[in-house]
């Protein structure tokens, strides 16, 4: 074994692992902000995924092609915040008797339904976004110019968030919302706004991860469903809840696949990521970074 | 014209069950007024009728004559009501100074006045000061109820709904937080105050409720209630329902 190549082994891991690790962030920050299990985040991405598709191919154009992250998250975020007023919301208004099982039902019906109007609109069809970046290295690794864009791009879409959550007082909000919904009321703020808001930056966020992630997989009704799974394995792993946590497990499921795929098999490539999940479960059943549930 | 007058107020928590059934009574300005009763009786359930966590079935909750059972909490929060709920009631994984910073939500934009209340509430409350940069999780019992009650005091409120506030708290801890309440008092807070700890509402409050399954039983100046409170406490204990 040669170190170069083991270098780049890493690196294509860690790459992977970037870009997993958007979507896993989507998913555990709606369900620290609101103990929800969202069923129909991959299918937010699957929106994304068709938002560029459609701009690059049909409206803008492949140069212009950095305005779909953007244009995908503010949609998805408007749309997001209309299905928490609508749909989500009654939850909170004691009208539900289980909370988990309302939330369950209303988004596993809707990922159904999406994917279903996709199939009506875009037909059983697999489209590809066509390259708008040429190759380019990555120190040893030599790196397809989508795939090394969609890095960059998420590698700021999270320095963004990070941003917001620590620095801004709706992060402050947030943050305070995920451990104690009574707090933030007492505090004079407009919790039900909230909802919306942190439904919208979460699903806007699964969005943001498809439009970047489009040209580097296929786009189709079911796109969503690869990247869902493995951002539930990343969030069991990092510990429900912790943003870190999953950032820091994205990286590691992206190693784990790779040199997995290298040294043992690659047929087995999805394999490695859920017997790491099991040894997690069963030495960490917390996650890696865990954190306590929130007091009210 | 008092601060808070409650008409004839029914709430609940199920559509159909009312808790209070009927209620009526008034927290005069600038004092303290005290709410003692068994559990159940909807003391806390008042509070949180007043907070605008509960929706009124019938009766209306007036704030210097505004009707305000109608409002969320965010807008009864803005008219100069603080709820300080039992227990802590703190953002555990935030640094203290951040938990203080989110009870300032209401006037955000005004990086003075959060100067300038930040330092009142680390000169009320030193132990604030010296542990603003940690998690409020790893404060004690006491330091907690304190930071839950500095967060809710940050903005200046006129009436404070205070539900339980020697809960859990050692009896050193008790006095202090009764003799800060005092001292909001005398500054010209109105307080409502609901406790179990019927000695020391008894001892703090110029006015008096006894909530008895969701009506009042008896009201009164403190010397009403300061007369017969071995009666009132066992009574309690016993608890509604048995003459």
């Amino acid at each position: 074994m040669d170190l170069t190549s083991f270098t780049q082994y890493v690196l294509s891991g860690l790459v992977i692992g970037v870009i997993y690790a958007l979507m896993a962030v989507s998913i555990t920050f709606v369900h620290g902000m609101m103990k929800i299990v969202n069923w129909s985040m991959g299918e937010f991405y699957m929106i994304g995924c068709f938002v560029q598709y459609l701009l690059v191919t049909r409206f803008v154009g492949p140069d212009l092609w950095v305005l779909g992250i953007p244009v995908a998250f503010c949609l998805v975020f408007l749309f997001g915040m209309g299905i928490q007023r609508y749909l989500l919301r009654p939850m909170f208004m004691g009208e539900a008797e289980r909370l988990d099982e309302y939330a369950t039902i209303i988004t596993i019906t809707l990922m159904v339904l999406f994917r279903n109007l996709a199939i009506i609109i875009g037909g059983p069809y697999q489209y590809s976004v066509p390259d708008y970046f040429p190759p380019t290295d990555l120190g040893p690794l030599p790196i397809s110019g989508n795939r090394f864009m969609a890095l960059v791009g998420t590698v700021l879409i999270l320095g963004v968030f990070y941003f917001v959550m620590k620095k801004t007082w709706a992060g402050r909000a947030l943050q305070g919302m995920s451990q104690n919904r009574i707090g933030i009321q007492t505090a004079g703020i407009n919790v039900r706004r909230l909802d919306e808001i942190a439904f919208g930056i979460g699903v806007g966020l699964a969005a943001a991860a498809g439009a970047l992630l489009a040209p580097v997989f296929l786009v189709w009704a079911e796109s969503g469903s690869v990247p869902t799974m493995k951002g539930f394995e990343i969030i069991v792993i990092g510990g429900l809840g912790s943003i870190p946590g999953s950032i820091i497990a994205a990286l590691l499921l992206g190693l784990i696949e790779s040199l997995g795929s290298v040294y043992i098999s690659s047929v087995y490539r999805d394999l490695f990521g859920f017997v790491f999940l099991i040894l997690i479960l069963v030495f960490r059943p917390n996650g890696l970074f865990g954190e306590r549930e929130r007091l009210a | 014209m008092p601060h808070l007058k409650v008409e004839n107020l029914r709430v609940g928590y199920l559509p159909g069950i009312d808790i209070l059934q009927g209620m009526s009574l008034e927290a005069k300005p600038g004092k303290i007024t005290g709410i003692i009763g068994p559990n159940g009786a909807g003391k806390s359930t008042l509070l949180k009728a007043a907070f605008g966590f509960l929706k009124a079935h019938e009766g209306s909750i007036l704030f210097n004559g505004n009707p305000i059972q109608d409002e969320s909490p965010a807008a009864i929060k803005k008219r100069g009501i603080s709820y300080i709920p039992q227990g802590a009631n703190n953002f555990p994984q935030l640094p203290v100074k951040e938990n203080l910073l989110l009870g300032c939500w209401i006037f955000r934009k005004d990086k003075e006045r959060i100067e300038r209340v930040l330092e009142e509430t680390y000169e009320m409350f030193s132990v604030l000061k010296k542990k603003h940069g940690q998690r409020a999780g790893l404060l004690s019992g006491g330091e907690a109820k304190m930071l839950s009650i500095a967060k809710e005091l940050v903005t200046s409120p006129s009436l404070a709904l205070v539900d339980e506030p020697s809960a859990g708290l050692s009896p050193k801890i008790t006095d202090y937080v009764y003799e800060f309440l005092a001292k909001k008092r005398d500054e010209g807070l109105t307080i409502l105050i609901v406790d179990q700890n019927i000695q020391k509402a008894v001892e703090y409050s110029e006015y008096l409720y006894m909530f008895e399954m969701g009506t009042v039983k008896m009201e009164g100046e403190q010397k009403v209630f300061a007369g017969s409170i071995r009666e009132i406490i066992r009574d309690s204990l016993v608890g509604a329902g048995d003459e």
